[in-house]
C-alpha cells in the first residue's frame, strides 16, 4: 500500500484536535503549553507533507518546518519561564485561577 | 509689488511652539514661564512678519510649502495661507500669548502647564495653515490633546468627567470629518488629499449633498451649533481661565474655518442646497444661546452660551453665501475671539479674587474694583455689538448679508432680535456684576494689577481699532472671501 | 474746510485720553474736556457760516464733505461720509452750545463726585457722537453714532450705579431704545440691498423710484428706530426713568440732543416717508398719540424732573406731528427751540434740586424769593414751553399748528391744540408749586442761589430762548423749508388755548391751593394717568416673562439636551457593562471563543462558496 498525502493530513488533523482539546480543557498551564506544542507539530507535519507531495522540487515547506521547530523551542522556553514566574507569584499554575484580566 | 519671500515661514510659525515645548521640557521648572513667553513672543513676531509679507491683493494661497510625506497615498506636507487663514493664525498666536500672561502666576505644575499651552498653540496654528487633508486632520486632532489635559489636570471639581465628555464629543465631530475626507479621496472626482485641488473639483450633486451634511455636522460640533453645544458649555465651566480663553477664542473658530475652507469651496452645490438648513440652525443657535445666557448666573457658563449665540451669527453669514455675510462671518469670528477671550480673562480675574463665578454673589465689582469693572463692562459692551468696537462689524455685515441672500427674510429678523437679546444678557451681566453696592464676597477684593491690565489691554485696543477701521481686518479677508463668494455663485448654478 | 473734522474729534480725543488715564489724574484734568468742547463750539461757528445762506442747493448737495473708508467689502469700498449741510450746520451750533453750557454747569453741579472725570469723559464721548450724527452724510455713520449715544445715555443714567433706581433705569433705557435700533438696523440692511449705498444723497433720490412696499418697509423701520430714541409711544417708557441720572446730563441728552436724534432721522429721511403715504400717517399717529399722552402724564407728576421728562416726550411727539405734515421746517424748528428752552428748564430744575436737595415738588415752594436768577430764567423757559408769544416756543408751535391745518389733518390739529393747553397747564402747575409762597418743608428750605457756573449757562440759554423765535423765517429758508409769520387767527387761538391752560392751573393751584389731591384722587381718569396708563406693566411682564422663560430654557438645556448627550454616554457604558462579562480573564474561554469564531468563518466561507 502506498502511503499517500491523505494519511499525513489525517495524522496532522488528529494531532491538532488532540492538542486543541488539551489546550481547551487542561487546567495546568504546563499541560496547555504541551498541547500547544502538539498543535504546532501537527502543523509541521502538514507543512512537510504538502511540501513533499505538492512541490517536491522546492523545499520551502521543509524549511518552514525546521524554522517553526526553532521558534517552538524558544517559545516553550519562554512559556515555561513565564509559568515558573507565575508560580512564584501566585503559588499556582492552574489557569482557572489566573483571571486577573477579568473585565 | 513683489513680496519678499520668506522660506519656511509657516513651518516656523507652526512648529516654533513645539520646539518651545521641548525646550521647556528640558529646562528647570522655574524657567518655564519666561521661556514660554519668549517662544510665544517669537512666534508672535513671526506672525507679524507673515502679516507684513502677506499680499493683501491676491485672493489665492500664499507662502506655499510643499514636500512629499507619504507618497504612496499622495499625502504631502503642504502648508499655505490665504486671507481666511492668515487672520486666524494671527488670532491664535495673539491669544496664546495673552493666555501666557493671564496665567503668569500659575503655581500648579507650571512646567507642564506651559508645555501644554505651547503644544496647543502649535496645533492651532497647524490647523489653519495645513492644506493637505491628512495633515489638517492631524492638527485637527492634535489640538484636542493639550486641551484635554488642560481641563483634566487644571480644571475645577468635576474636571475628569467634563474633560472626557469634551474630548469624546469633539472626537465624534472629528470622525465625521474623517469620513468626509475619505469619501472625497475615494471619489473618482477627488482622489487627492490636496485641499487646494479639491476646491477646484466638481463633485456630483448627490455626493455633495450628502458629504456637505457630513462635514457640516462635523464642524458644527466645534463651532458649536445648537444642539451640539453641551460639550463646550460644560468644558468652559470646569476649564481654567486659559483653557476657556483658547477654547472660545480659537478652537471654536476651527469650526467656522472648516466651513469656509472645506465645506463651502469644495461642496458649493451642497452648501447652496443646505443653506436654508445651516441658516435655520444658526438662527436657532442665536436665539437659544441668547435666551439661555440671560438667566444663567454662572458667568462662565453664561459666556459659553453667549458664544453659541455669537457663533450662530457667524454661521448665518456662512449660510448666506454673500460677500457681506462671509466677510461678516470672518470678522465676527475674529472679533469674537478677541472679545470672548477678554471676557473670560476678566471673569477669571474676578473669580481668582472673589472665588465665585455666580453673578448674584458678585454685585458691585464696579465700586470695589473700578478697573476690573471697567474692563468687564468694556468687554460686555463690545460683545453686545456697539458700533466703534469690533463686535458690531461682524453682526452688521451678517445682517446685511443675510438680507441680501436667498435665505428667508425671517432669518434677518431673527438676527436682529439676536442683537437685542445679546444686549439684554450682556447688560444684565453689567447690572448684576458691575453695578450695585458691593456684595459680601467682593467687599475686599483688590483691583486689577499691572499684569492684568497688560493682559487685557492689547485685546481691548485691538477691539477698538478693528471697530473703528474695519479695513484692518477686512483688507486681509476680503479678497479671498470675494473669490469664494463668486465661486459659490458660479458653481452653484 | 477740513477743520470741521475736528469738531467731533476733539471731544472724542478727550474721551480716548480719559479712558486710559487713572481716575485720580483725570479728575484733576476737567479743563481738558471743557477746552475741547469750547474748541468744537468755536469751530462750529465758521462751519455754520460756511453753510450760510443755505437753501435748496445747499441741502441737496451739501457744502462740504469728506469720506472715511471703513473697509472694502467685495469689490466695493464702504465709506462713511461726513457732510456739512444746513441741517448739520444748525445742529452743530445747538449741540455745541448746549454741550458747552452743560459742561460748565457740571463743574459746579458735579463737584466732589468721586467719578467726575469719568462723567466728563462720557459727556465728551456723547457730544462727539452727537456731532458725528448730525454731520453724518450716510445712514451707516448715522447709525453708528446713534448707538454710541445710546451707550453714553446708558452710562450717564447709570452714573450712580450703586443706586438701584439708577441701574434699573439704565438697563431699561438701553434695552427699550435698542428695540427701536434693531428696526433701524434691519432698515439699513434693506437700504443697502435696494440701493447699494448708505449715502443720503444716493438713497433719498433713489427712494422716489422704489415701490411703495419697500418705501413703507424702510420708512416704518426707520420710524421704529426713531421711536425708540425719541421716546415715542409705546417706546417712551424709558425716558421718565432716565431721570435717575445726573440732571445736567439729562439736560443735554434727554432733553436737547439725543432724544431729538429720532426727529432728526425722520427729518433727514422724509423723502422716503413721502413716497410711502402710510409712513407719513404713521408719523402723525405716533406723534399725536405721544404728544397727548406725554402731556397728560406730565400733568400729574410730583417729581420736577419727571414733569420735564414727560414734557419732553410730549414735545418730541409734537415734532413728529410737524414732520408728519411733510413740513421739515415745522418739525426741525421746534427741535431747535425745544433744545434751548428744555435744556434751560432742566438746568433750572437742577439748580433748584442742587439748592433744595429734593426733587419732589410737594416739598418745594418759595424758591422765587431766594433764587432770583433761577426763577427768572426758569420762568422764561416755562413760558416758552407753554407757547406764550413772543418766546420761541410760540413760533415753533405755531408753525406746526399751521401746517397741520393747511394739510387738513384736523384730528391731529385738535390733538396738537389740546396738547398745547395741557402743556401750559402742567408748566403752570409746576411753577406754582415751586416758586411762589413759602417753603412747604423746612428740611428742604434751601435758600442760596447757585454759583455762576450754574447760572451763566442758564442765562445764555434764556437769552437764546427769548430771541430765537424770530428767526423762524430765516431758519426755514436756511434748511429749504417753508415757514410764515404767525397769522392773527392761528396765533391768537394758540395763545388763547395756552392762557386757558394757565388759568385752569391757577384756579386749581394758585395761592398755595392744592385741590388736586382732594378732587381728582378718586377719579378713574386720574388713576389711569397717574399710573402712566399702565404702560409700564407690559414691559415689566415681558421682562419678568423673559427671565422665567430663560430659566426654563436653562432647565431644558441642562435636563433635556444635556440629558440626551449624557444618555448616549450612559448607554455606551451600560452596553460595555454587558459586553464585559465575556471578558472572564480565563485564557481558555478566549480560546473557545476564537475556535467558535474560526468555525463560524469556515462555515460562512463554505456556504458562500457553495452558493
Amino acid at each position: 500500500m502506498r502511503v499517500g498525502m491523505e494519511f499525513f493530513i489525517g495524522l496532522s488533523a488528529i494531532l491538532f484536535c488532540l492538542g486543541l482539546y488539551g489546550a481547551l480543557s487542561k487546567r495546568s498551564a504546563v499541560m496547555i503549553l504541551m498541547s500547544l506544542e502538539l498543535m504546532a507539530n501537527a502543523v509541521n507535519i502538514n507543512l512537510v507533507a504538502f511540501s513533499r507531495f505538492v512541490t517536491p522540487k522546492v523545499m520551502t515547506g521543509q524549511f518552514f518546518a525546521v524554522f517553526m521547530m526553532v521558534v517552538a523551542a524558544a517559545e516553550i522556553g519562554l512559556g515555561l519561564a513565564l509559568v515558573l514566574a507565575l508560580y512564584r507569584q501566585t503559588q499556582t499554575i492552574e489557569v482557572q485561577f489566573l483571571n486577573e484580566l477579568k473585565g | 509689488m513683489p513680496m519678499p519671500h520668506v522660506p519656511h515661514l509657516l513651518s516656523a510659525i507652526t512648529f516654533l511652539p513645539l520646539v518651545g515645548a521641548l525646550v521647556v521640557l528640558v529646562l528647570p521648572a522655574s524657567w518655564a514661564r519666561w521661556t514660554t513667553a519668549a517662544f510665544m513672543v517669537a512666534d508672535l513676531g513671526l506672525v507679524g512678519v507673515l502679516l507684513a509679507v502677506f499680499s493683501r491683493t491676491s485672493p489665492g494661497m500664499q507662502l506655499i510649502e510643499s514636500a512629499p510625506w507619504i507618497p504612496s497615498l499622495h499625502v504631502n506636507y503642504l502648508l499655505g495661507v490665504d486671507g481666511i487663514s492668515v487672520t486666524m493664525v494671527a488670532l491664535s498666536a495673539l491669544l496664546s500669548f495673552v493666555v501666557v500672561l493671564g496665567s503668569w502666576n500659575t503655581e500648579d505644575r507650571p512646567k507642564t502647564w506651559f508645555i501644554m499651552l505651547l503644544l496647543l498653540e502649535s496645533g492651532m496654528n497647524g490647523v489653519f495653515v495645513a492644506l493637505d487633508f491628512v495633515l489638517f486632520y492631524v492638527f485637527w486632532e492634535w489640538v484636542l490633546i493639550p486641551m484635554y489635559f488642560i481641563i483634566a489636570w487644571w480644571g475645577k471639581e468635576n474636571r475628569s468627567y467634563v474633560a472626557l465628555k469634551f474630548f469624546l464629543y469633539m472626537l465624534l465631530g472629528s470622525v465625521l470629518i474623517l469620513l468626509g475626507i475619505i469619501a472625497m479621496y475615494l471619489h473618482p472626482a477627488g482622489h487627492t488629499f490636496n485641499m487646494m485641488v479639491l476646491a477646484t473639483r466638481q463633485f456630483p450633486l448627490g455626493f455633495q449633498m450628502v458629504i456637505f451634511l457630513v462635514f457640516y455636522f462635523g464642524f458644527a460640533v466645534r463651532v458649536p451649533v445648537w444642539p451640539f453645544h453641551t460639550g463646550h458649555s460644560d468644558a468652559h465651566i470646569q476649564a481654567p481661565t486659559a483653557g476657556s480663553v483658547t477654547l472660545a477664542g480659537v478652537l471654536l473658530k476651527t469650526g467656522t474655518y472648516g466651513m469656509l475652507r472645506v465645506a463651502l469651496p469644495m461642496l458649493p452645490q451642497g452648501a447652496q442646497h443646505w443653506a436654508w438648513f445651516v441658516g435655520l440652525m444658526a438662527c436657532a443657535a442665536i436665539l437659544y444661546g441668547s435666551v439661555v445666557s440671560f438667566w444663567q448666573p454662572d458667568l462662565k457658563k453664561m459666556l459659553a452660551y453667549s458664544s453659541v449665540g455669537h457663533m450662530g451669527f457667524a454661521m448665518l453669514g456662512i449660510a448666506s453665501g454673500t460677500v457681506w455675510g462671509l466677510d461678516g462671518a470672518m470678522v465676527l469670528a475674529f472679533a469674537h475671539g478677541l472679545i470672548t477671550g477678554l471676557l473670560f480673562l476678566v471673569v477669571g480675574m474676578i473669580y481668582d479674587r472673589a472665588h465665585t463665578r455666580m453673578a448674584p454673589d458678585l454685585t458691585g465689582v464696579g465700586k470695589q474694583a473700578p478697573v476690573l469693572g471697567g474692563m468687564l463692562s468694556f468687554a460686555a459692551i463690545s460683545s453686545l455689538g456697539l458700533p466703534g468696537l469690533a463686535g458690531f462689524v461682524g453682526e452688521f455685515l451678517v445682517l446685511v448679508g443675510s438680507w441680501q441672500s436667498n435665505l428667508p427674510k425671517v432669518y434677518t429678523i431673527v438676527a436682529g432680535a439676536g442683537m437685542l437679546m445679546g444686549a439684554a444678557y450682556m447688560l444684565w451681566v453689567i447690572y448684576r456684576v458691575v453695578y450695585g453696592e458691593p456684595a459680601e464676597k467682593v467687599a475686599r477684593i483688590p483691583d486689577a494689577t499691572a499684569i492684568d491690565i497688560a493682559t487685557a489691554g492689547p485685546l481691548m485696543a485691538l477691539t477698538a481699532i478693528i471697530g473703528m477701521n474695519w479695513g484692518v481686518l477686512l483688507s486681509f479677508v476680503n479678497p479671498t472671501i470675494t473669490r469664494l463668494a463668486e465661486l459659490l455663485l458660479l458653481r452653484s448654478m | 474746510m477740513n477743520y470741521i473734522i475736528a469738531i467731533p474729534l476733539l471731544p472724542a480725543a478727550v474721551f480716548g485720553l480719559f479712558f486710559v488715564l487713572p481716575r485720580r489724574i483725570r479728575n484733576r484734568m476737567l479743563y481738558l474736556p471743557l477746552a475741547a468742547m469750547a474748541g468744537s463750539f468755536v469751530l462750529s461757528i465758521p462751519a455754520f457760516l460756511s453753510a450760510w445762506p443755505g437753501g435748496e442747493d445747499a441741502v441737496r448737495t451739501g457744502t462740504w464733505h469728506v469720506a472715511y473708508r471703513l473697509g472694502t467689502i467685495g469689490t466695493g469700498p464702504l465709506d462713511v461720509i461726513l457732510r456739512l449741510d444746513p441741517y448739520a450746520a444748525m445742529m452743530l451750533l445747538v449741540v455745541t452750545i448746549v454741550g458747552l453750557g452743560v459742561q460748565i454747569y457740571s463743574l459746579s453741579y458735579m463737584r466732589g463726585e468721586e467719578r467726575i472725570g469719568w462723567y466728563y469723559a462720557v459727556l465728551s464721548l456723547f457730544t462727539s457722537a452727537m456731532l458725528l450724527l448730525v454731520l453724518a452724510g450716510d445712514y451707516l455713520l448715522f447709525y453708528m453714532a446713534w448707538e454710541v449715544m445710546g451707550l453714553c445715555s446708558y452710562l450717564l443714567i447709570g452714573f450712580w450705579f450703586t443706586d438701584n433706581a439708577a441701574r434699573n433705569a439704565s438697563i431699561k433705557a438701553f434695552l427699550v431704545t435698542r428695540v427701536g435700533d434693531v428696526g433701524f438696523a434691519v432698515g439699513l440692511a434693506i437700504i443697502w440691498v435696494t440701493v447699494g449705498s448708505f449715502d443720503f444723497h444716493a438713497v433719498l433720490p433713489a427712494a422716489t423710484t422704489w415701490g411703495p412696499g419697500v418705501a413703507t418697509a424702510v420708512a416704518l423701520l426707520l420710524l421704529f428706530g426713531a421711536m425708540g430714541k425719541s421716546a415715542q409711544f409705546p417706546l417712551h417708557v424709558w425716558l421718565p426713568d432716565a431721570m435717575a441720572g445726573p440732571t445736567p446730563a439729562s439736560a443735554l441728552i434727554h432733553a436737547a440732543t439725543m432724544v431729538a436724534a429720532g426727529v432728526f432721522l425722520v427729518a433727514r429721511s422724509l423723502p422716503i416717508f413721502e413716497v410711502s403715504g402710510v409712513a407719513m400717517h404713521a408719523v402723525l399717529l405716533i406723534g399725536g398719540t405721544t404728544a397727548l399722552l406725554g402731556a397728560t402724564m406730565g400733568a400729574v407728576q410730583y417729581d420736577i424732573k419727571k414733569v420735564l421728562a414727560y414734557s419732553t416726550i410730549s414735545q418730541l411727539g409734537y415734532m413728529f406731528l410737524g414732520l408728519g405734515t411733510g413740513n421739515v421746517a415745522a418739525g426741525l424748528f421746534l427741535l431747535l427751540t425745544h433744545a434751548f428752552f428744555k435744556s434751560l428748564l432742566f438746568l433750572g430744575a437742577g439748580s433748584i434740586i442742587h439748592s433744595l436737595h429734593t426733587q419732589d415738588m410737594r416739598e418745594m415752594g418759595g424758591v422765587a424769593s431766594k433764587m432770583k436768577v433761577t426763577t427768572v430764567t426758569f420762568t422764561i423757559g416755562a413760558l416758552a414751553l407753554a407757547g406764550i408769544p413772543p418766546l420761541s416756543g410760540f413760533f415753533s408751535k405755531d408753525l406746526i399748528l399751521d401746517s397741520l391745518w393747511a394739510g387738513h389733518h384736523y384730528v391731529a390739529f385738535a390733538v396738537a391744540l389740546s396738547t398745547a393747553m395741557l402743556t401750559a397747564f402742567y408748566m403752570t402747575r409746576l411753577w406754582l408749586r415751586v416758586f411762589p409762597g413759602e417753603p412747604r418743608d423746612t428740611k428742604h428750605a434751601g435758600g442760596h442761589e447757585s454759583d455762576w457756573k450754574i447760572l451763566s449757562p442758564m442765562v445764555v440759554l434764556s437769552v437764546i430762548t427769548l430771541g430765537i423765535g424770530f428767526s423762524a423765517i430765516v431758519f426755514a429758508k436756511f434748511i429749504a423749508g417753508e415757514a410764515a409769520w404767525p397769522q392773527l387767527v392761528m396765533g391768537s387761538t394758540s395763545t388763547l388755548v395756552a392762557l386757558v391752560g394757565i388759568v385752569i392751573a391757577w384756579v386749581l393751584f394758585g395761592g398755595g391751593r392744592d385741590t388736586e389731591e382732594r378732587t381728582a384722587r378718586s377719579s378713574f381718569v386720574y388713576l389711569l394717568v397717574s399710573n402712566k396708563y399702565f404702560l409700564d406693566y407690559p414691559y415689566e411682564h415681558i421682562a419678568l416673562g423673559y427671565t422665567r422663560f430663560s430659566e426654563g430654557v436653562n432647565w431644558f438645556d441642562r435636563v433635556v439636551i444635556n440629558g440626551v448627550v449624557n444618555g448616549v454616554g450612559v448607554a455606551c457604558r451600560q452596553g460595555g457593562g454587558l459586553l464585559k462579562r465575556m471578558q472572564t480573564g480565563r485564557v481558555q474561554t478566549y480560546q473557545r471563543l476564537v475556535l467558535a469564531g474560526v468555525i463560524a468563518f469556515i462555515v460562512i466561507a463554505v456556504y458562500l462558496r457553495g452558493v
